[in-house]
């Protein structure tokens, strides 16, 4: 099967006043019918940026300096603007961050909803985009006469329920979940998570979890792929990017979360704090705060290379985990 | 590929049928709405009294009274000025004088101008306040709508050309110094190119022969133009409600709209009162004209602000990620919610533009309030003075009360119990 999305080397920088932000760098991946794509990495990463660029949200001042993404065989940054509004929700619809904000104050979520269906199927009356705000209500566990309150009537759940809701209204083919349930405790969390998933699988959508919570990630997701600094670190099946790590970031990530049914152990930490996007370091981007650093690594920037039949790393020195629960092998922190 | 929708809540949803968004919601609003204005009014009320009470202490503390002029006239004999004096009530202390002053104003009763003797004070007030009112709302409802409709346009191109325009040009109005710029206009308009009435509310020439009076004209032209507006606003309100506003419920509305309006012209030359309602309007085009030249900036400005503050919100990204069409985004989700806080400042304006009413009016010789309520301070009447000043802050109170109903209206968040609404 085709790939559904694919970015291909999409590298867009921010404009500021102090100079260039090189928020996403050479990042590709592809993503198939039914897939789920995690991205995980640390806030200020180029996660949302990579988000908002597949949606065309991008600001004005941000630029794409080379690179394509292409949502179904079209390009997406080639279409005009009005085909592409067709497109928005249609096909490819977001959860926001800051679910919470989403909504607007003045209008009933209901209405919010149909007014999106209603936008992209001329051919559905208002009274049917009602009923099947009812029926979404139902999918995502709010009581369907909820949909004539307000958000800020919402407990936050149910706010991030909705906004699920809404992001369901067209059918997508993709849904972009930026941090869905960060602003959430972690029972209720786990519950929409396992929701969304479940509804997911049920009628074979793509999506991309966007999560600076690892564990949140692994829960979900089909493909894993680890941003550091506007760079894709290392992209791969869950399996094996969670059991056999080969990017030494990823395996600091890993390690810096705690796991409740794990043996107690003191939390690995990554020293240092990520590099400043206006001027990056030379080589990996990694290389200062890389224990397996070497001078080819400060010298030269790694590609994505492949490392296993669906798993590339952009490493020039990989950590190599032979077995799930392995020893790892090579400096000790 | 992509499965239909049905599948979304299983074949049984597609049974049910659509709940009615908003029915049961707008009952307990219209509840608690009811609750929220009564108190309301009863804040005004006393909000009046308190008005009242410094309005009429502060008249009284003016120099000189009534009897220096109107009762020191040599020729009445001592004792007749006495009789006329307490018949006025001005022997009685001050603070019976005004026990009494509330007494008749909530049994309707004004007194008796002294400078129009005997003409009451309410068949006075009734006369020009109407003219006052008409001409200021009508300015300030065109300012405040030019305001905002510049605002929205000038925050959605920000930086752009038309923002530096409009808001150059704005400013220049906003800081010019109004009979100036009055007087400028009537030279230009009315003068030079000679296509509008200098000055004054009617055209006497016009009206000599007139079957009506100015004021019966005026009260029905009032009458028509709530009837027209709550009309379409009504239209409005039924065809483009829906959230699929397409070309054709537009058309409807606007062929209705032109009807209702094709209906009132008619019934206004049916009884012969068209060219009189005419003259009156085109009285008031330079001084609604004047003055919304003058206010509109400030709404402009102040909705540019909130909005460049909307338009960064999440929604409205949300609203852009919804493929909706710019120009939905721009008016039911930046402009709407960047509305709110402009709201007050209709009101805060109508208000500081009532209170210079005095410079329009003499400006247009417009015979308003403004002109009564000073020549009745400079001759010591007090009835009048008081009157006018009372029925200035009665209208005002009523525009705050209308706004404050206005802001409830336009804001879900806005709680009618007196607490701010429960957040997330």
């Amino acid at each position: 099967m085709d790939a559904l999305l694919s970015v291909e080397d999409f590298t867009m920088h921010y404009r500021t006043k102090a100079g260039w932000v090189q928020a996403v760098d050479g990042v590709s991946f592809a993503l198939k019918r039914g897939q789920a794509l995690g991205l995980v990495g640390e806030s200020g990463c180029g996660k949302t940026s990579v988000a908002m660029s597949i949606m065309r949200l991008l600001p004005y001042n941000a630029e794409i300096k080379h690179g394509r993404i292409t949502l179904g065989g079209r390009d997406v940054y080639a279409m005009a603007s009005e085909e592409f509004r067709q497109v928005r929700w249609k096909e490819i619809s977001m959860i926001f961050q800051a679910a919470m904000n989403a909504l607007n104050p003045v209008y009933t979520v209901g209405s919010q909803i149909v007014e999106a269906i209603v936008e992209h199927e001329p051919e559905t009356t208002e009274e049917q985009a009602r009923r099947r705000v009812a029926e979404l209500f139902d999918l995502v566990g709010i009581p369907a006469d909820r949909a004539d309150h307000y958000p800020h009537e919402y407990s936050g759940g149910m706010k991030q329920r909705a906004v699920i809701a809404m992001a369901l209204a067209c059918n997508p083919s993709l849904i972009i979940a930026d941090e869905p349930t960060t602003a959430l405790d972690v029972i209720v969390q786990d519950k929409i998570l396992r929701e969304m998933e479940e509804i997911r699988r049920r009628i074979n959508m793509s999506m991309i979890y966007i999560s600076h919570d690892i564990s949140v990630i692994a829960e979900v997701s089909d493909i894993v792929g680890v941003m550091y600094a506007g760079k894709l670190m290392e992209i791969g099946e869950a399996d094996d990017v969670f059991k056999r790590p080969r990017h030494p970031y990823t395996y600091g990530l890993m390690h810096a979360y705690p796991s409740i049914l794990g043996a107690k152990r003191d939390l690995a930490t990554i020293p240092g704090e990520p590099p400043n996007l206006m001027a990056p370091p030379a080589g990996c981007r990694f290389n200062p705060r890389c224990d397996r650093a070497t001078d080819e690594c400060r010298a030269v920037e790694p590609k994505l290379i492949k490392a296993g039949p669906e798993h590339r790393i952009a490493c020039h020195n990989p950590v190599w985990t032979p077995s799930s629960g392995g020893e790892r092998v090579g400096a000790a922190r | 590929m992509i499965p239909g929708h049905a599948r979304a809540g299983g074949p049984s949803g597609a049974l049910r049928p659509a709940p009615r968004f908003g029915r049961e919601q707008l009952k307990a609003r219209v509840i608690t709405m009811r609750r929220y204005m009564l108190g309301r009014v009863g804040q005004l009320v006393l909000t009046l009294l308190i008005y009242m009470t410094m309005v009429y202490f502060l008249m009284q503390a003016m120099p000189g009274d009534i009897s220096q002029v109107y009762l020191a006239n040599p020729r009445i004999p001592q004792a007749a000025r006495l009789e006329l004096k307490k018949q006025l009530g001005l022997d009685r202390p001050p603070f019976f004088q005004y026990l009494s002053y509330i007494k008749n104003f909530f049994t309707g009763n004004l007194g008796v101008s002294f400078s129009h003797y005997p003409r009451p004070v309410w068949d006075i007030l009734v006369e020009r306040l109407p003219r006052t009112i008409v001409l200021f709302v009508t300015a300030n409802c065109l300012s405040f709508y030019v305001g905002f409709v510049l605002g929205r346009i000038i925050a959605w191109q920000r930086g752009a050309t038309v923002d530096r325009m409009a808001t150059v040009v704005g400013i220049t109005f906003w800081t010019a110094f109004y009979p100036l710029l009055s007087l400028i206009l009537i030279w230009l308009f009315a003068f030079t190119l000679n296509r509008l009435p200098l000055n004054q509310f009617i055209e006497p020439a016009l009206w000599i022969k007139a079957p009506f009076t100015s004021n019966t004209v005026f009260g029905y032209m009032v009458l028509g133009a709530s009837v027209i507006a709550l009309a379409v606003f009504l239209i409005f309100w039924v065809f483009r409600r829906g959230l699929r506003r397409t070309r054709r419920s537009a058309a409807m509305a606007w062929a209705m709209t032109a009807g209702v309006i094709g209906l009132a012209i008619w019934i206004a030359h049916a009884t012969g009162t068209l060219i009189y309602i005419w003259d009156i309007i085109r009285h008031m085009i330079l001084p609604v004209c004047t003055l919304t030249l003058i206010n509109f900036a400030g709404t402009m400005l102040l909705m540019r602000d909130s909005m460049l503050e909307t338009v960064q919100e999440d929604y409205v990204m949300a609203a852009r990620a919804k493929g909706l069409p710019d120009n939905v985004v721009r008016d039911r989700y930046a402009a709407r919610n960047a509305l709110l806080p402009t709201v007050t400042s209709l009101v805060l304006s109508l208000a500081s533009s009532m209170s210079g009413g005095l410079v329009t009016e003499t400006m247009f010789s417009w015979p308003g309030i403004g002109q009564v309520l000073f020549r009745a301070a400079i001759g010591n009447d007090y009835p009048l003075a008081t009157g006018a000043l009372v029925f200035t802050g009665v209208f005002l109170l009523v525009a705050h009360f209308v706004a404050d109903v206005l802001y409830a209206f336009l804001d879900p968040r806005i709680s009618y119990t007196g607490q701010p609404a429960a957040e997330g």
